[in-house]
């Protein structure tokens, strides 16, 4: 018996052993063309407005191609990386996927993870894309992913508040500190910063540096862009918009409710947080949770000298194809219908931001569709000298890094130098690491 | 024609009990085997999850040595695992003393207790226990009626801390079981003996009860003490390790290495120190627990 132990355990290492080396070179299974009857998995994100509009497109796909079934998997943002990562990992993953920017940097490094999209243009309509909107999937010149929609954070305002304290919103760094002192008087706060998943609070604090300094953070190809001093000027003005009432301390978001997402916590839903910074693709939860109408978004602040560079875009949200897809070409035709169909657009509506597909655009245009909070937060996007967000910024490390060194100033446990010191030095050695 | 006797009246070959078990060699191989050894082979690469490891040495070990994260992982699970088995051993204990009162209705109450265990941490329960702690919710209300002042249970460290082991305390059912069933095992006669002799309850419990109970204390103890450093559900879900790394045991470094920033290398290599960190704290419990033994015979 001990014998045979030693050779299961022998037969174990020499399994794992020769998995080493080399990368793996998962097969295609190639296009034939044509469309057969089968069963294929969809999977994305979202709040439940998003999940509302996409199951009825499934069921208008499904009316238009009874052949073709698309089942459903879906859920909220948190732990949904760990999700599909997994499935990725272990060969399940769902046939088209709704993917994040960053993740064709960490799950496709060399543009095989992920089906090449090009190999499938029988199916799918490429042509209706900007060469730059395309651009944004392409991992060493392979089309892995399609823009669903570009989109930046934007300001979104309760209106009730801002009205109940007698203040309008801000359009400078200057008129938003002010307004911590005038609504505290009401025991509202103008806006709310994260420093969870969304990571909103290291968000703006480099908006602002990035406007005063004309330096990106990240790079496109994952240099570090700010200096240690950049960093500091970035934890300075985040603490000054908590001492100055602004948002709420770490403490004091936490104390409320633990965990939870802001969209979810009595703050938010009684109007006492009067704002927030969200992507224009994914405001629809917080609009949901309030009153019809009573959600706002505001102008993308600027200096005094009226400088609004520094403010950032990025694929909101991609479509791709798993790299182990049995059905590459039904694949391709339900992320065709999705991304293009002008009767599905209508029926996604602003529910991913508004389409990079200008066939989805028009559709959505004459429908009298192209409106609401996502559609004005990217016209007053649209105006400004944005910046492409780096994949780099958005990786789960480096987001980690800077929320845990706003969490350290908010606490008091670093001062801002200390903090910008550790902070700089560890986002640079792992952009080194991973960029490389 | 196999050779029946009395040792071996049905024919069982020399091979019949290996192939009996062998479902379960198989599985205990394929589950438990295969992947025991082939974390360790990948606790010596570099590997993102996705694509193919690379060998790189020893040297996510000594990343993880020199790593100030993972020291405080393992800070936070053995003083989660200090703080609450012996309180849940303790509660555990007396649940059980109350349930071996011989009452009408008994088993309803044996039930009621139970009942936190069965429930478990999923997340119905998790979200309740969020909602009992936020900042206005019931806990705060009982401790205003009270006239104690509000506490920010999620904002600070050891107050979040308390939260995970109260919800863990709350389960206390299957250490209470053992408990209940070597209590019941204990012969009447001994405390008939005691009463006799003029022994009062409490002197019962420490000379009869508690000695009697050693073996199963240190069961317990062991069980309770390798959940509490396996914790991961609870403070993933409730405060996200959060505040400061407070509630971050080496479960949820190891969940966040391997799914969260795809470093699967290193979350195998601290997956073997957490092994090895177990293993030493079982046997030190081991070690003292022998000595108790031998110095009370």
């Amino acid at each position: 018996m001990k014998k045979l132990f030693l050779y299961l355990a022998a037969l174990g290492c020499m399994t794992a052993l020769s998995s080493c080396g080399g990368r793996s070179s998962p097969k295609y299974i190639s296009p034939d063309g044509t469309l057969d009857k089968c069963t294929i998995r969809f999977s994305w994100w979202g709040g439940d407005d998003r999940h509302e509009a996409t199951l009825a497109a499934l069921e208008l796909w499904q009316q238009k191609h009874p052949e073709i079934t698309v089942t459903p998997e879906y859920g909220g943002w948190d732990g949904w990386t760990e999700k599909v990562s997994s499935q990725i990992s272990g060969g399940t993953a769902p046939d088209v996927m709704q993917i994040n920017y960053d993740w064709l940097v960490s799950l496709s490094p060399d543009g095989n993870g992920f089906y090449d999209l090009e190999l499938l243009s029988d199916q799918l309509d490429l042509s209706v894309f900007d060469d730059e909107v395309l651009s944004f999937g392409r991992m060493n010149n392979k089309l892995n992913a399609v823009t669903v929609s570009v989109s930046g954070r934007g300001l979104f305002y309760n209106s009730d508040t801002y009205k109940k304290c007698g203040v309008s919103y801000p359009g400078t760094w200057s008129q938003l500190m002010e307004l911590g002192d005038k609504m505290s008087v009401k025991g509202c706060y103008p806006l709310d910063l994260d420093i969870q998943s969304g990571g909103t609070a290291w968000y703006l604090a480099v908006v602002y540096v990035q406007q005063d300094t004309g330096r990106q953070f990240v790079s496109m190809d994952g240099e570090l862009g700010f200096t240690e001093e950049d960093i500091r000027m970035a934890l300075d003005f985040y603490k000054e918009l908590e001492e100055r009432h602004v948002i709420r301390t770490v403490r004091e978001r936490i104390d409320e409710d633990g965990n939870a997402a802001l969209y979810q916590s009595p703050s938010f839903m009684d109007g006492s947080v009067g704002g927030v910074l969200e992507w224009g693709s994914s405001v629809g939860k917080y609009d949901m949770v309030l009153p019809e109408g009573v959600l706002e978004s505001g102008p993308f602040l600027k200096n005094d000298d009226g400088n609004s560079d520094g403010w950032m875009i990025k694929p909101s949200v991609m479509y791709a194809v798993s790299k182990g897809t049995q059905y590459p070409d039904e694949a391709a035709a339900f992320m065709d219908f999705l991304l293009n169909d002008p009767e599905c657009a209508a029926v996604l509506g602003t529910s991913r931001g508004i389409p990079a597909s200008q066939q989805a655009e028009e559709a959505l245009k004459k429908s009298g569709l192209l409106s609401g909070l996502a559609y004005d937060s990217d016209e007053m996007l649209s105006d400004l000298d944005a910046v492409t967000i780096s994949p780099y910024m958005e990786l789960p490390r480096v987001k980690e890094m800077c929320n845990s060194a706003i969490e350290k100033v908010s606490y008091g446990k670093s001062d801002t130098a200390q903090a910008a010191k550790e902070l700089y030095t560890s986002v640079k050695e792992y952009l080194k690491k991973v960029a490389k | 024609m196999k050779n029946l006797n009395y040792r071996n009246p049905v024919g069982v070959g020399k091979y019949t009990g290996l192939l009996l078990i062998m479902p379960f060699i198989i599985g205990f191989a394929l589950f438990t085997l295969y992947p025991f050894a082939a974390s360790l082979i990948l606790g010596l690469t570099d590997y993102d999850g996705i694509y193919s490891p690379e060998f790189i040495g020893t040297e996510n070990f000594s990343d993880m040595i020199s790593s100030s994260e993972f020291r405080g992982a393992v800070g936070v699970t053995l003083k989660y695992t200090f703080i609450l088995v012996p309180l849940k051993l303790t509660v555990s204990l007396l649940a059980a003393l109350l349930l071996n009162a011989e009452i009408k209705g008994i088993g309803v109450y044996r039930t009621i207790f139970y009942l936190p265990s069965i429930l478990g941490s999923n997340l119905a329960v998790v979200i309740m226990w969020q909602f009992l702690f936020t900042s206005g919710g019931l806990v705060d209300q009982l401790t205003e009626t009270v006239g104690l002042p509000s506490v920010g249970w999620y904002g600070d460290g050891n107050s979040a801390m308390l939260i995970i082991v109260l919800l863990r305390l709350w389960e206390f059912g299957s250490a209470m079981i053992l408990f209940l069933n070597a209590l019941r095992d204990i012969p009447s006669e001994y405390y008939e003996a005691a009463r006799v002799d003029g022994c009062g309850h409490i002197r019962s419990f420490f000379r009869i009860t508690l000695p009697l109970l050693r073996r199963v204390i240190f069961l317990n103890l062991v069980l309770q003490t390798i959940a509490a450093m396996q914790e991961f559900s609870a403070p993933y879900m409730i405060t996200g390790g959060g505040p400061m790394k407070s509630t971050y045991t080496i479960g949820m470094l190891i969940y966040d290495e391997m799914f969260r920033f795809h470093n699967a290398g290193y979350a195998n290599a601290v997956s073997w120190a957490f092994f090895v960190l177990v293993t030493v704290l079982v046997l030190i419990l081991f070690a003292v627990t022998r000595k108790k033994t031998e110095e009370d015979i």
